[in-house]
């Protein structure tokens, strides 16, 4: 299996010296090509801060991020703008479909961002949009869709250009349980039928049921790691596998007074 | 405290908001130049010679200041509008942490008195120096010389200047701040999402475009034939059409955005996002775009009228004469006797009499005129306007005026033309360079050069030569539409004895040099004063036509500057405010992979299109607008010159592109900066 993905001793320090918060305090991991990868943890643990350094959302204060093997912090002006649109595909929690574009031209901007010729992707928009059941909203406006819809077409726009990994960012943070459910199937039937890499970061644990493999991130460090014993495993059984580690990590038993 | 963050806030305002601040002072500028008219050099030179006609101009004015105060009243208003809007989200924050609304509206009209301030401590020696600069260049190009120039700073016009300019401020301010008091903390918190999208379909659009198409055609129709000038309803009717018409039209622009946006081609990169950022602009602001765009075309045909009078006035008439005493109020053989015993004949080397009268020998003197074989002539020549005008007027010319041969040749040769001979039996036909076009003109002479026959008081005569049209006298405003120059001995007959005399002087040549021509005729003036004699000079003359010239051209184009100002301001400062409401789009398209490049190019784009569809279609426009102010106000001279008026109107389009271009790109300049600071992407929690 193809590494997509390296993370080496990533550090994140926020402050000076006597006052420093670490948020991320030395994370090594690695993504291989086709994994659904799920980073939970609770608020503050860090998880967020992860992910938005492998977005160069923010700079790391340590270590390294290699995707497919090039170094991401030594990216700049065009090579780093082709990096966002192409090698990563971010999926938001609160959508951030632009309002004033119809759902075909929020899902065609990336190529209209980095000039693919759009008679490329139309057979590709149509695959992809009556995968994701979202062909009867494609020119309808954000304010005429429900937001399940608007999430299926922000996945639609983050697939879309075949990105080497999709950030998925408390995808369903914003959704009801069964639009967060259909989302999910569809995310996950991405990774299993066109062997889409997902990194998702979250903490709804029915969510995470439907990754491969979690890493549990508490106080800047990995803390503990679940991987779903397929096909063994049923789902049911995974979450309830990470309900217990979650449990755990609300402090743990240590904790309790 | 409370004091820092007052002036903490106006710094910021003023840096966020460099063009409404710049329009700020630039509105204060206007402001002083009308209300400090009155110091002007020229002015206070022209007051000496034309005092009636200048004091009228000046109790004008207090009404163009209430007119301009009045307009710059919305620019202000718009501007402090989109500013406080953008800062609602702060002021939520202020009322939150418990500020009183009292506290909040006090901070604000601190805020604005101190912006005023800094607006007036800059804007008023700017202005003041404008002004000098002007009564400068005026005086020169008049030849009035600047050495008499003194610094004149009107202190009344300071003062009035900064009364209206705080006013309106004051005025504007209490209508937003109370809007802003009413409204809830929540409402301030929460970003307004900028109206649901109430789309008619788009049939409704398409309809609205075509009929603000026609609309448009009808009014230019009815502008350039001359309908509109008729009357006053039809006029109204005009306007009405070309101010719906224009409404209309951007009303249903959005139809061609949306267009122009499906359409994205392969290619161009944020075509979509760059069309429907400029859609939705023009959707919710498709009135105030309508009404910038018809500002720009009032600041269009002003510029043009202004430019367009000041030339006619000034190209129109040839200098000869320096003076003329006429016979009206005084004896000329007095006026020569006068001139004699005080040494005065020497300051002038010609002096001549001009003698104008009515023919009186006829027996029925209202027809003592009939020229039946030169209508005949021209009623025979291809039709045209002209000639129908001709025909009628000069079928009633049936009691001319006569002049004298000798003293109109002596006009000839002090003017350095041709004298005119004319044998017995023969008469030259004078009229006034007022009343024939050059078309007229030709044709005129093309019939006097076959000799046509006509009847002066029943006797036989044949006119002869060319038209002539020197001016008799000083005072150009004395013209005749019609003459006959006739020899000495037939005028004396025709007049019996009875007839006006124009006494014409040129001055010296030696009491002109080595000073401006009017300064001499000044001095002269003076020596003519104390001799207690009555003249009509040069001076005054060219005086009238300075007043014209300047008044006319003054206020036009201040006019047209305030309202080019006004709609130009309004665009970028909506364009910006736009812009950083809808920020979060472009963040968006940053963590899609926009690179900074992309995105300055899509909003200058839009920008190009924001600022170029209401001056395109103002241009448009100005070239129906101004024909038709040139062929309803211009007299008919000027009328036949119609090309050569529109290549000046042609000019003020190319004016307007430099203008428009200048603000376009200081608005992108402030766009690229905005940019900028959303390059570096955040997540919101």
């Amino acid at each position: 299996m193809n590494t997509i993905l390296e993370i080496e001793n990533l550090c994140k320090y926020y402050g000076k010296q006597e006052n420093q918060t670490k948020a991320l305090d030395g994370i090594t991991f690695q993504v291989m090509k086709g994994e659904f990868l799920g980073i939970m943890g609770s608020s503050g643990s860090g998880k967020s801060t992860l992910l938005n350094c492998i977005a160069t959302v923010i700079q790391p204060t340590g270590g390294k991020i290699i995707m497919c093997g090039k170094e991401v912090q030594s990216l700049k002006g065009a090579e780093l703008a082709d990096y966002r649109g192409k090698q990563i595909g971010y999926l938001f929690q609160n959508f951030e479909l632009l309002d004033n574009l119809t759902g075909r031209e929020n899902i065609l901007l990336p190529l209209s961002l980095h000039n693919v010729p759009k008679s490329e992707s139309n057979k590709r928009i149509m695959e992809i949009a009556s995968y994701l059941e979202i062909t009867d909203v494609l020119d309808k406006f954000p304010s005429q869709m429900s937001g399940g819809q608007k999430q299926r077409v922000a996945a639609a726009r983050a697939v879309i250009l075949n990105p080497s990994i999709i950030l998925a960012d408390e995808p369903t943070g914003a959704l009801d349980s069964k639009n967060a459910k259909l989302l999910m199937k569809k995310l996950s039937g991405l990774n299993q039928e066109y062997n889409a890499t997902i990194l998702m970061v979250t903490h709804d644990c029915n969510a995470a049921s439907y990754c491969k493999r979690i890493l549990f991130i508490q106080d800047g460090v990995i803390f503990h790691e679940l991987r779903r014993n397929i096909p063994e495993e049923s789902q049911q059984a995974f979450y309830e596998r990470i309900l217990k580690v979650m449990a755990q990590l609300g402090g743990g038993t240590a904790n309790v007074l | 405290m409370f004091f820092e963050l007052v002036s903490r806030n106006s710094k910021r305002s003023r840096k966020e908001n460099g063009l409404f601040f710049a329009s700020l002072l630039i509105s204060i500028v206007a402001f002083y130049n009308i209300l400090a008219l009155s110091k002007q050099d020229i002015m206070i030179f022209l007051a000496k010679l034309e005092s009636d006609a200048v004091n009228k101009l000046l109790a004008m004015i207090p009404l163009f200041y209430g007119m301009t105060l009045f307009i710059l009243f919305f620019l202000v208003y718009f501007a402090s509008k989109f500013q406080l809007e953008r800062r609602k989200h702060e002021f939520g924050i202020y009322l939150m942490l418990g500020m009183r609304r009292s506290k909040l509206f006090f901070m604000l009209l601190a805020e604005d008195f101190r912006s005023s301030i800094t607006a007036l401590f800059m804007g008023l020696p700017i202005a003041i120096l404008l002004s000098e600069l002007i009564s400068l260049v005026t005086a020169r190009l008049a030849g009035l010389g600047i050495i008499g120039h003194q610094i004149s700073i009107s202190f009344q016009a300071i003062l009035w200047t900064a009364v209206g300019f705080y006013l309106i401020k004051f005025i504007a301010f209490l209508i937003l701040s109370g809007k802003i008091a009413s409204q809830e903390i929540g409402s301030l918190l929460v970003e307004t999402p900028e109206g649901t999208k109430k789309d008619l379909p788009s049939v409704a659009y398409a309809l609205a475009f075509l009929a603000g198409v026609i609309f448009l055609a009808a009014a230019y129709g009815m502008a350039i034939s001359g309908l509109a000038w008729d009357e006053a309803g039809k006029m109204g009717l005009t306007l009405i059409l070309g101010f719906a018409g224009t409404l209309l039209l951007f009303f249903g622009l959005r139809s061609v955005m949306g267009f122009l946006a499906k359409r994205s081609g392969n290619g161009q990169k944020l075509q979509a996002f760059t069309f429907r950022q400029l859609q939705e602009n023009v959707i919710h602001r498709s009135t105030t775009l309508a009404v910038s765009s018809l500002l720009i075309l009032a600041a269009l045909c002003c510029f043009s009228a202004g430019v367009a009078i000041a030339q006619f006035y000034s190209g129109l008439e040839q200098h000869v004469l320096d003076y003329t005493f006429s016979s009206d109020s005084q004896d000329i053989a007095v006026v020569k006797e006068t001139l004699e015993s005080h040494g005065l004949d020497s300051l002038f080397s010609e002096l001549f009499e001009m003698r104008v009268g009515y023919i009186r020998s006829a027996k029925d003197t209202d027809n003592a005129f009939e020229m039946n074989s030169v209508l005949e002539y021209l009623a025979r020549l291809p039709g045209s306007d002209d000639r129908d005008v001709l025909l009628n007027n000069l079928g009633y010319q049936t009691y001319p005026h006569v002049i004298s041969l000798s003293g109109y040749n002596r006009l000839l040769s002090v003017a350095g033309k041709l004298t005119i001979e004319l044998a017995e039996g023969e008469a030259a036909v004078y009229m006034d360079n007022e009343f024939v076009s050059p078309a007229k003109l030709e044709m005129l002479n093309q019939i006097l050069a076959l000799n046509p026959e006509v009847q002066i008081a029943g006797e036989n005569y044949r006119l002869t030569g060319t038209v002539q049209s020197t001016d008799l006298v000083t005072d150009s405003s004395i013209t005749l539409s019609f003459a006959l120059i006739v020899p000495d001995a037939d005028f004396e007959r025709f007049t019996e004895n009875d007839y006006d005399i124009y006494l014409n002087a040129v001055l010296n040549p030696e009491q002109v040099a080595g000073k401006s021509l009017l300064n001499a005729i000044s001095e002269t003036n003076e020596k003519l004063d104390a001799a207690g004699l009555l003249y009509e000079s040069y001076l005054q003359n060219m005086g009238r036509q300075l007043f014209y010239i300047a008044a006319a051209s003054y206020i036009t184009i201040y006019l047209a500057v305030v309202f080019l100002i006004i709609a130009n301001t309004i665009i970028g400062v909506q364009f910006l405010t736009w812009q950083q409401k809808t920020s979060r789009r472009y963040k968006t398209l940053v963590r899609l992979g926009a690179s900074y490049e992309t995105l300055c190019h899509s909003a200058g784009k839009q920008i190009n299109w924001y600022f170029g569809i209401p001056a395109a279609v103002a241009a448009i426009s100005s070239v129906f607008g101004v024909r038709a102010l040139f062929s309803g106000l211009l007299s008919s001279r000027v009328k036949s010159n119609i090309s050569a008026m529109m290549i000046i109107s042609v000019a003020m389009v190319l004016l307007l592109c430099v203008v428009e271009y200048i603000y376009m790109a200081v608005v992108k300049k402030s766009s690229n900066r905005y940019i900028l600071t959303l390059m570096v992407p955040e997540r919101e929690e």
